[in-house]
């Protein structure tokens, strides 16, 4: 609360008179409430107002009060000199520090006043008495010895800032008359004592703060706001009184340095540090110096808001990007400057130099740092502010000026040739367009356009920006002369977007893909692969993720990192099922949904886990992560897009193997979806996404495809799909072949003969489908059957076993059971104590002792689709006992898993538009590889044919391990 | 047709000299305008040596005697260069035509250099302006020459990427001469050097293979035992990699070599597979034969593809080589390709039926109804096929394709023994190893 107040201030502050006025209210109301005696708070804001004139008597007494309290604190230290009680003189004397401290701050002077002085005489004195008597000394009690000790420090340390006064002191004790120390003290040059004051003192003074920040914490707002209203006056004071020609280049650097030394303590005010250093960007004497006061001017604005948890105040951020674009303007204007991030001590006073110096001027700075900075904060407001509100819509207005900046700072670093950093603030304006489809783009681009057609970038912003413009203007027109170093506006401050997003994002990616490092190229990746998704470009998108490995090495990366891979393995699976290609979209997101934390995942939201509680820590750091509204992929969609894929996988699939024993799942995650739909008593009319699924699985696994169809097509969720009909249409078709299998596994047993004119009757398929479809199954052998062409009939062949040929059939498939646990047993004594917990391996065999031959094969080749495809996300780095479980069965399956996996790396193609360095790492890997399967082993899947040689394959293999 | 023509997708991969036989055979096949094709040409010429032949190609486009100036000048650069690099090559040449002179060569490089070097005076310079000659003959059109010079050059050369280079100035020279043979052996040579050398990146690396299947396939589809070797060498993890990657129009060579070669059946089932992952990028008529065939099961639209397939072949200069037999010109390439692919359609559809009507099939195979079942009984005769015909019905019948129970189980059970053999092996050898280790 105290920050925001401090902005609103800060920003009002240039309608004195109405602040004056609202100031003067608030401190009156304190003086009649509080009471005099310990009233340090109330004596600063009385004094404070000592300025204004009209409260001259109120100042007075609140500067006695500060010296009748020091004299006081002395007579308290005079008393127990008498009695020898170091502890207590200790005591006082620190406290007599404090008040010295805010002498000074209400005489706004540095001039030390003389009862301290004397204090600190008659101190000297008695301690060197006390030091002398020796006997004394031992008989002191331990901790009256002790804080005769720290006296002896502190007072030496203390008494050599005031050396000459105590000098004087020693020489003329006699004249003790307390000098009045007005005006003509303010006007001497503050700068400087203050300047040595900070660097002197600086124990002095965090003990100051300390007691401060104690007792004057729920004030703390209105002291230093007071304070730096004067010093605005004493500012306009100064200008009027003095030609800016007399401002010398010292001056403004030793006002800057204090100004600096200032920054980060508590009790200094952030809002006025950028209010001082504001003025003195205007009077700066060389442009070299204006740069590094604007260094410091966006620090100091960055500063504005501390806290991790909260953004930027808005407008505070537009004026930053102000700034920084000024900064540009001077680095453009003179680019003999240097920015340097490294400062030695001895180029301190580069900025000397002025316009008309050739060499080169090194400032200290980092403007890709500041730029980071602004995009975090930007990214930061967009996570705090409520995304159904217009403030959200006003915000994302903002998008185009930060892009301005990022092309300025890019151009500019490019300009110089510091290629590493121009990467990375390609990045930065990459991800603030790689999720955005055409049409967002369009819209983006066109609002920059209309906004900068406008004469002021924050035409039609809120109240707040009107004031701050009329701030500028005020500052500009009526605020005294014009700035010294004037800077032409040389960046242009209107952003060029390409038309097409494509151009834009093949720009900024053969930048990054060229100069980037480790961490910029993945991200520059995902984002490609993510765009290319979103405009449905499926089949690059996946050569993409496949011959970049990023798989593979997503899992080291940072969080963020990962949860873009996140975002791109679920945009792709869309993407796929957009495409019509089901098993791909099924294998891009059912990794996603297999832990339950999809929200998680996405960063869309924190969930909660049912087995687990989060530490405060944690849930802050996830919320930290959020992304923002704008960027969400929506998560129904998603849902219904992966029920919906897994349902046309599952359900003739469980059909198939539906007496089977040895039945393989291809998504666990629906078939638990099943068994527990299974369970109600009662189905009530689907109400979400989830229940219209499985009342669609219902219809479907009875053969019933209109039905499904029906149910399918009445959710809700399509109509975000950009090419809704299409999609709806091409589902129709799925559900349809999907139904006809089903039906086929289901009932071809209770049938001697089906007719094809039947089939295509009820499944409403074309002849050639119908007949393509059951050909299909009939090589896979997945139907026993044969066409009868004549008759236009399925024949099917079944034939039931002998109980002899049962028995041999069963006893032959659990020697290949006992085949397969000896071999689980003889990999894990050979290989498997090497690289894994041995627990988990034997967990592992044992499931498999309990399964057939078919299962195991089922087994290998889904992990290799799951292997192939993505192998983890683990996006947060907590392992919860499904991850573990998970990475123990992949491990066992990924003795197949392994060579699939390489094989993929070589499906590379195109992209040579792209990273001839990505595509080095991939050829190099592809020549490894042995077998070539698709990454999408889905079609293995399905047909359930695992050929002997693979097997011998993995086998000799996993030997090797 | 135009639409599956690949000449402008190989002629990238090509020397500029291989790309010739391929625009003379557009010509022929008229896909294209003359004056388009005779434009190419004189575009491939302007950076060969071939100065005199590009003139009279401009002559024969324009219709004209005149010869622009440009030309004129290039010939006279072109000539004067030649002497300067024959002078340069004089002692060298002069030595290697000296038979007597060359028998004292001996295997060991570096003694003949040094000898070279002693005796005659020809130092690495010498060897150089060898190689710059033969190159530049090759340009010029004089293969035979270029070849010879290369061949010996290669033998004095050291430089691992020079000898590459000729390596692959070499094949180039025999295949434009047809030396079917020799080309074969530099192939396999250029092969073996790729694979075994070490190159700077693997693209290059990848670049180069590319290269060497695009030139093979002068070599393969031209020499009698080719269609084995094309599918060896394609078929190769390394090979079939670089066909992903970036050649995916040379799956329509090794689809048609597949389905030509009679004993390459279970290559097929891999052929399928690529074609399918390959699809979005790359098809053409055989291509989708193939995959109506095997993945979709759609006999019509097979047989409409068979058809589009014949003609493709006839306008590819690889496959398309037409051979004189009396007055009939026929292709036999596309005809065995077609016999080949009538047989897959027909054993495929045997896979799935159990009675198939003659008549209908009869149809579908292009043959009348006698033609038909003769086809068919020889079929049933040479065990290829098991059925019957039911004449007064006109049917075929086949016969029971799915296993007994009995091999069922024979079937599961015979994994088993070699499994649990290696099982045994390695346990032994597990064994011995920690006793050896314990000992």
């Amino acid at each position: 609360m105290a920050s925001r107040f401090w902005t609103q201030g800060g920003d009002s502050e240039t309608e004195e008179e109405e602040s004056d006025l609202e100031y003067e209210v608030q401190a009156g109301a304190k003086e009649g409430g509080q009471d005099v005696g310990n009233g340090s708070k109330y004596l600063r804001s009385d004094s404070d107002s000592e300025d204004s004139d009209d409260q001259k008597r109120v100042v007075r007494s609140a500067k006695d009060k500060r010296f009748d309290e020091m004299v006081h604190t002395v007579e308290q230290v005079k008393n127990s000199m008498k009695i020898n009680d170091w502890v207590s003189i200790e005591e006082n004397y620190d406290k007599l520090n404090k008040q010295l401290e805010k002498v000074f701050r209400v005489t706004e002077s540095e001039v030390v006043p003389r009862v301290y002085i004397k204090a600190l005489v008659m101190l000297e004195d008695f301690l060197a008495q006390a030091l002398a008597n020796k006997d004394a000394k031992k008989k002191m009690s331990p901790s009256n010895a002790k804080a005769l000790n720290y006296m002896k420090q502190k007072l030496k340390k203390n008494n050599k800032q005031y050396e000459v006064e105590i000098e004087k002191f020693r020489e003329n004790p006699e004249s003790e008359v307390e000098e009045d120390k007005d005006s003509e003290m303010m006007d001497q040059s503050e700068t400087e004592s203050e300047a040595g004051y900070s660097d002197e003192e600086p124990d002095k003074i965090i003990g100051f703060s300390d007691s401060d920040a104690g007792d004057e914490e729920p004030e703390g707002g209105d002291g230093p706001w007071e304070k730096q209203k004067t010093r605005k006056e004493k500012i306009m004071d100064k200008q009027f009184a003095k030609d800016p020609s007399e401002i010398s280049w010292e001056m403004v650097d030793k006002k800057v340095k204090e100004i600096i030394a200032a920054r980060g303590r508590k009790g200094t005010d952030r809002a006025e540090q950028i209010e001082q250093l504001t003025y003195l960007l205007r009077v700066a004497k060389t442009p070299a110096q204006k740069l590094e006061v604007l260094m410091h001017v966006v620090s100091a604005q960055f500063d504005v808001n501390l806290s991790l948890n909260t953004h930027m105040p808005i407008n505070v951020w537009k004026k930053s990007v102000q700034n920084v674009l000024s900064m540009l303007d001077i680095l453009a204007q003179y680019p003999n400057i240097v920015l340097e991030d490294a400062m030695d001590p001895e180029m301190e006073n580069e900025s000397q130099k002025g316009a008309d110096y050739d060499g080169p001027i090194h400032i200290w700075g980092n403007i890709v740092a500041f730029l980071e900075r602004i995009d975090d904060e930007f990214f930061k407001s967009l996570q705090f502010i409520d995304p159904h509100t217009k403030d959200y819509v006003e915000r994302l207005r903002d998008e185009p000026l930060f892009m301005v900046l990022a092309q300025n700072v890019q151009d500019y670093l490019e300009r110089i040739g510091d290629m590493k950093a121009a990467a990375r603030v390609a990045l930065r304006r990459l991800e603030h367009v790689y999720y955005k489809p055409q049409a967002v783009y369009e819209a983006m681009r066109m609002q920059s356009r209309s906004v900068t057609t406008g004469e002021n970038i924050d035409d039609g912003d809120s109240e707040l920006d009107d004031e701050d413009r009329q701030m500028t203007k005020f500052s500009s027109d009526m605020k005294g002369p014009p700035a010294f170093v004037s800077v032409l506006e040389i960046v242009p401050r209107q952003p060029s977007f390409p038309e097409l997003s494509r151009t834009l994002m093949d720009q900024l990616l053969s930048l990054i893909y060229r100069v980037g490092d480790e961490r910029t190229k993945p991200r520059a990746m995902l984002c490609d692969i993510y765009y290319h998704a979103v405009s449905e470009e499926f089949h690059t998108a996946r050569d993409l993720l496949l011959m970049s490995h990023l798989q593979d090495s997503v899992q080291h990366m940072d969080i963020s990192t990962q949860i873009l891979f996140n975002r791109a393995m679920a945009q792709l699976g869309l993407c796929a099922f957009r495409a019509s290609l089901i098993s791909e979209a099924h294998s891009c997101l059912s990794e996603l949904y297999a832990g339950g934390r999809v929200k998680e995942l996405l960063a869309q939201g924190v969930q909660q886990s049912r087995y687990y509680e989060k530490t405060p820590e944690q849930e802050k750091l996830e919320r930290r992560r959020q992304m923002p509204f704008h960027m969400h992929i929506n998560l129904e969609l998603l849902e219904a897009v992966h029920l919906v894929s897994a349902m046309l996988l599952e359900v003739p699939n469980m059909a198939a193997s539906a007496l089977d024993p040895k039945k393989k799942v291809i998504s666990k995650n629906f078939r638990r979806l099943i068994e527990s739909s299974e369970k109600l008593a009662f189905i009530g009319p689907p109400e979400n996404v989830r229940d219209h699924v499985m009342a669609a699985t219902r219809a479907l696994s009875r053969g019933d495809a209109e039905k499904a169809i029906e149910v399918i097509q009445s959710l809700d969720v399509w109509k975000l799909l950009p090419k809704k009909d299409h999609v709806l249409k091409m589902l129709k078709g799925k559900i349809q072949e999907e139904a006809l299998r089903t039906y086929l596994f289901t009932y071809s047993p209770y049938y001697d003969a089906l007719s094809l004119d039947q089939l295509i009757k009820m499944f409403t398929l074309s002849e050639s489908q119908v007949h393509s479809i059951v050909s299909k199954m009939i090589v896979a052998e997945e139907l026993h059957a044969s066409w009868d062409q004549p008759t236009r009939c399925i024949v099917t062949h079944n034939v039931e076993p002998t109980r002899l040929q049962a028995l041999a059939a069963q006893f032959a498939e659990k020697l290949t059971v006992l085949m397969d646990s000896n071999e689980k047993a003889y990999e894990a004594y050979t290989g498997g104590s090497l690289d894994g917990p041995p627990a988990g391996r034997r967990k592992e065999s044992q499931d498999y002792a309990s399964v057939t031959t078919g299962r195991w094969q089922g087994e290998l080749s889904t992990a290799q689709g799951k292997q192939s495809s993505y192998s983890r996300y683990g996006s947060t780095g907590q392992r919860s006992l499904f991850n573990v479980g998970r990475t123990s069965q992949s491990r066992v399956g990924g003795t197949g898993g392994y060579k699939d996996l390489r094989s993929t790396q070589g499906n590379v193609r195109g992209g040579t538009t792209y990273s001839s360095t990505f595509q080095s790492t991939r050829y190099q890997d592809a020549y490894s590889s042995v077998g070539r399967t698709p990454y999408q082993s889905g079609s293995s899947v399905r047909g359930g044919q695992t050929d002997a040689s693979g097997r011998m394959v993995s086998l000799t293999r996993s030997g090797r391990f | 047709m135009a639409q599956y023509d690949l000449t402008y997708k190989i002629a990238p991969y090509l020397e500029r000299h291989l790309v010739f036989p391929l625009l003379e055979f557009l010509q022929e096949r008229n896909l294209y305008s003359d004056d388009q094709i005779l434009k190419a040409k004189i575009e491939l010429l302007a950076k060969t040596n071939m100065v005199d032949y590009a003139m009279d190609i401009h002559k024969s486009l324009y219709h004209t005697e005149d010869v622009p100036e440009a030309m004129v000048e290039r010939r006279a650069e072109v000539v004067g260069k030649m002497k300067m690099l024959e002078e340069a090559a004089a002692p060298l040449i002069n030595f290697l035509q000296n038979p007597a002179l060359v028998q004292e060569l001996q295997s060991d490089k570096q003694s003949n250099l040094q000898k070279l070097n002693e005796r005659h005076q020809i130092g690495p310079n010498q060897i150089e302006a060898l190689y710059q000659f033969a190159k530049f003959q090759f340009e010029c059109g004089n293969y035979s020459g270029a070849a010879d010079y290369l061949y010996q050059y290669r033998t004095l050369c050291t430089n691992s990427d020079r000898s590459l280079s000729a390596l692959w100035g070499k094949l180039a020279a025999e295949i434009l001469m047809q030396n079917w043979d020799v080309a074969l052996e530099e192939l396999n040579r250029l092969k073996e050097v790729i694979d075994s050398k070490n190159f700077s990146s693997p693209l290059s690396q990848l670049q180069n293979r590319t290269w060497l299947m695009h030139w093979s396939l002068f070599v393969y589809f031209n020499h009698e035992n080719g269609r084995n070797a094309i599918i060896e060498l394609f078929f190769q993890e390394r090979y079939l990699n670089a066909i992903q990657t970036n050649a995916h129009h040379l799956l329509r060579y090794l689809a048609i070599a597949v389905i030509i070669n009679k004993r390459r059946r279970n290559s097929l089932k891999d052929l399928v597979k690529v074609i399918q992952q390959e699809q979005y990028t790359y098809k053409d008529p055989i291509t989708e034969f193939l995959e109506c065939l095997f993945v979709n099961y759609d006999f019509e639209k097979a047989q409409q593809k068979l058809f589009e397939c014949g003609e493709v072949i006839e306008n590819d200069f690889f496959l398309g080589k037409q051979a004189q037999e009396g007055s009939f010109v026929t292709v036999p390439l596309r005809d065995e390709f077609l016999e080949n692919a009538r047989l897959f359609i027909f054993e495929t559809y045997c896979r799935i039926h159990q009675c198939i009507d003659i008549r209908m099939l009869a149809e579908k195979l292009n043959m009348d109804y006698d033609d038909a079942e003769r086809w068919i009984v020889n079929l049933i005769r040479n065990a290829r096929l098991d059925a019957m015909i039911d004449s007064k019905m006109g049917t075929v019948i086949m016969g029971t394709q799915r296993s007994s129970v009995y091999e069922q189980i024979i079937e599961s059970t015979k994994q088993l023994s070699i499994r649990s053999y290696m099982l045994a092996n390695g346990v032994v050898a597990a064994a011995a190893a920690t006793q050896g280790y314990n000992l």
